[in-house]
C-alpha cells in the first residue's frame, strides 16, 4: 500500500507518517508499506499520542524493540533448534540451563 | 468488558481529566502490548484500560455513564493490530541483532544463529566505529597525524588539530562499517584522549607551568630561558621575584579555533642549591633584616 492507503487505514496525517519516514522510524520497501507498518505507525501514535513520548524517546524505544524482537526471534530459532535435537541432548542443555540459573542467582 | 472504568484506572469518581490521563498513561506504559511483546495478558489488561479510558477520556460519554444512561460495554474500542504480531515475520526492515551479535563470535558454532542477513533493512547505513586516540600533550596542542589500524588491517591517517582537547571526537566520514544492503558506510569516530606533560598541564587554551628559579634570579632578577610548547623562550624574571610569583607569556598557549592562541602562565619557584653552602650561610647569619622578617605575621603563630 501506498502513503495515501496507510493514512487511511491508521488515520494518521499524511505529512506526520512522512516524517516518520525520513526518520527512518518507518521504511517501506520502494515506498510501499506492509501490515507491518500499519502496526508500527500506531504504535508510534500510541507513544507519543497517548504515553506522552517525545520524539527522542520513540527513537529510544523503537531501537530497542527492534533489538528486542531480533531477540526475541534468535532466541526461538534456538528453542526450535534444540526441540529438533535427541530427547537425551535435550536433557543435557536443559541441566546446563539450570546450572546456569543457579549461579546467576547465587 | 463491564467493569467500572474508574476502578479499572484506579482513580476515583470526581478525578479530574487530568488525573484520568494520567493513570491511563502511568498504566498504558506498562501494558501496551508491544511494550510487552511476550505478555499475553498484557494485551488483553491494555484493552481494558483503553476502553476505560476511550469512555471517561470523552466528557459526553462520561457524563451518560456517571448518569447511569450507558454502561462500560458500549465502549469496547475496535479489534486492531499490534506490531508485536508482526515483528518475527519474514522480510521485516525493523527487526536487529545490533544489540547482541556479540553474544556468538564470528567462527562461533552459533554464530548464525545471531545473523540475520537475509532479513534485515532493505539499505541501512553501517554503524560507526569508536576509537580511542591517545595523544602526546604536545601533539594535542600543536597538531599532529596519527595514523590508526582498522579492524580489516589497513590503517589511517588522522589529523589531529592544533588545539585538540581531551574528549574530543574526530570523525572520518565513510570509515566505519560497511553498509548494509547498499546503504553507506558508517563513519570512524576517534576519541582523542592527551597524555600528560612533565611539566606543561593544560587551563582551556592557557598552558600553565612552574618554572624552577636560582636564588640568584629571584633576588636581582634576570633574563631566563622557559620552555613553551612552541619551543623555548626568554623571559625576564623580575628583581625580587618569589616562590608563587605568575609571569604571563602572552600568545604563547594553545591556538585557538578562530586563529588567536591562548597565553602561557609560569609560577616561579624557588630552587635553593642542592649542597649547603658555607659563604651563604655566613651571608644569612649576619644578614639583619632577616632576622625581623616574618612572613607568617597574620597566621597568629
Amino acid at each position: 500500500m501506498f502513503l495515501q492507503e496507510l493514512h487511511v487505514r491508521t488515520q494518521i496525517e499524511t505529512e506526520t507518517l512522512t516524517a516518520w519516514v525520513e526518520a527512518s522510524w518507518l521504511i517501506p520497501a520502494q515506498e510501499e508499506f506492509s501490515e507491518a507498518d500499519v502496526a508500527r505507525a500506531q504504535l508510534i501514535r500510541d507513544l507519543k499520542e497517548d504515553l506522552g513520548v517525545n520524539d527522542d524517546g520513540v527513537e529510544v524505544i523503537l531501537n530497542l524493540l527492534d533489538q528486542i524482537h531480533g531477540l526475541r526471534q534468535s532466541l526461538s530459532d534456538l528453542i526450535e533448534a534444540v526441540h529438533g535435537q535427541p530427547e537425551a541432548v535435550q536433557q543435557q542443555i536443559a541441566a546446563v540451563l539450570r546450572a546456569a540459573k543457579a549461579r546467576e542467582e547465587a | 468488558m463491564n467493569e467500572n472504568p474508574y476502578e479499572v484506572l484506579g482513580v476515583k469518581p470526581a478525578a479530574t481529566a487530568e488525573e484520568i490521563q494520567s493513570a491511563y498513561r502511568k498504566l498504558a506504559k506498562k501494558l501496551h502490548p508491544d511494550l510487552n511483546p511476550g505478555n499475553a495478558q498484557a494485551e488483553e489488561k491494555f484493552k481494558q484500560i483503553g476502553a476505560a479510558y476511550g469512555l471517561l477520556s470523552d466528557p459526553e460519554k462520561r457524563a451518560k455513564f456517571d448518569r447511569g444512561e450507558i454502561d462500560a460495554s458500549g465502549a469496547e474500542r475496535q479489534q486492531r493490530p499490534f506490531y508485536r504480531d508482526y515483528a518475527g515475520g519474514p522480510q521485516q526492515p525493523y527487526t536487529t541483532d545490533a544489540g547482541f551479535a556479540d553474544l556468538a563470535g564470528e567462527d562461533d558454532i552459533l554464530a548464525e544463529l545471531f545473523r540475520r542477513a537475509g532479513r534485515s533493512r532493505a539499505s541501512m547505513p553501517g554503524g560507526d566505529i569508536h576509537y580511542r586516540l591517545p595523544v602526546e600533550f604536545l601533539e594535542a596542542v600543536n597538531g599532529a597525524t596519527k595514523r590508526i589500524a582498522l579492524p580489516d588491517g589497513s590503517s589511517l591517517d588522522l589529523k589531529v588539530p592544533a588545539g585538540a582537547r581531551e574528549g574530543q571526537v574526530l570523525r572520518l566520514k565513510g570509515k566505519g562499517m560497511p553498509g548494509i544492503g547498499g546503504g553507506p558506510p558508517g563513519d570512524a569516530l576517534a576519541e582523542i584522549e592527551v597524555r600528560p606533560h612533565k611539566f606543561f598541564t593544560r587551563d582551556g587554551d592557557d598552558i600553565r607551568m612552574e618554572l624552577p628559579i636560582s636564588l640568584r634570579e629571584a633576588v636581582l632578577g634576570g633574563s631566563v630561558s622557559v620552555p613553551t610548547p612552541s619551543g623555548p623562550v626568554s623571559m625576564t624574571v623580575p628583581k625580587g621575584s618569589n616562590t608563587g610569583t605568575v609571569l604571563r607569556l602572552k600568545g604563547k598557549g594553545v591556538p585557538r579555533a578562530d586563529g588567536g592562541k591562548g597565553d602561557q602562565y609560569v609560577t616561579l619557584k624557588l630552587i635553593l642549591p642542592r649542597a649547603a653552602d658555607a659563604d651563604l650561610e655566613a651571608f644569612v647569619r649576619g644578614w639583619s633584616a632577616g632576622q625581623a622578617h616574618n612572613p607568617r605575621q597574620g597566621m597568629e603563630v
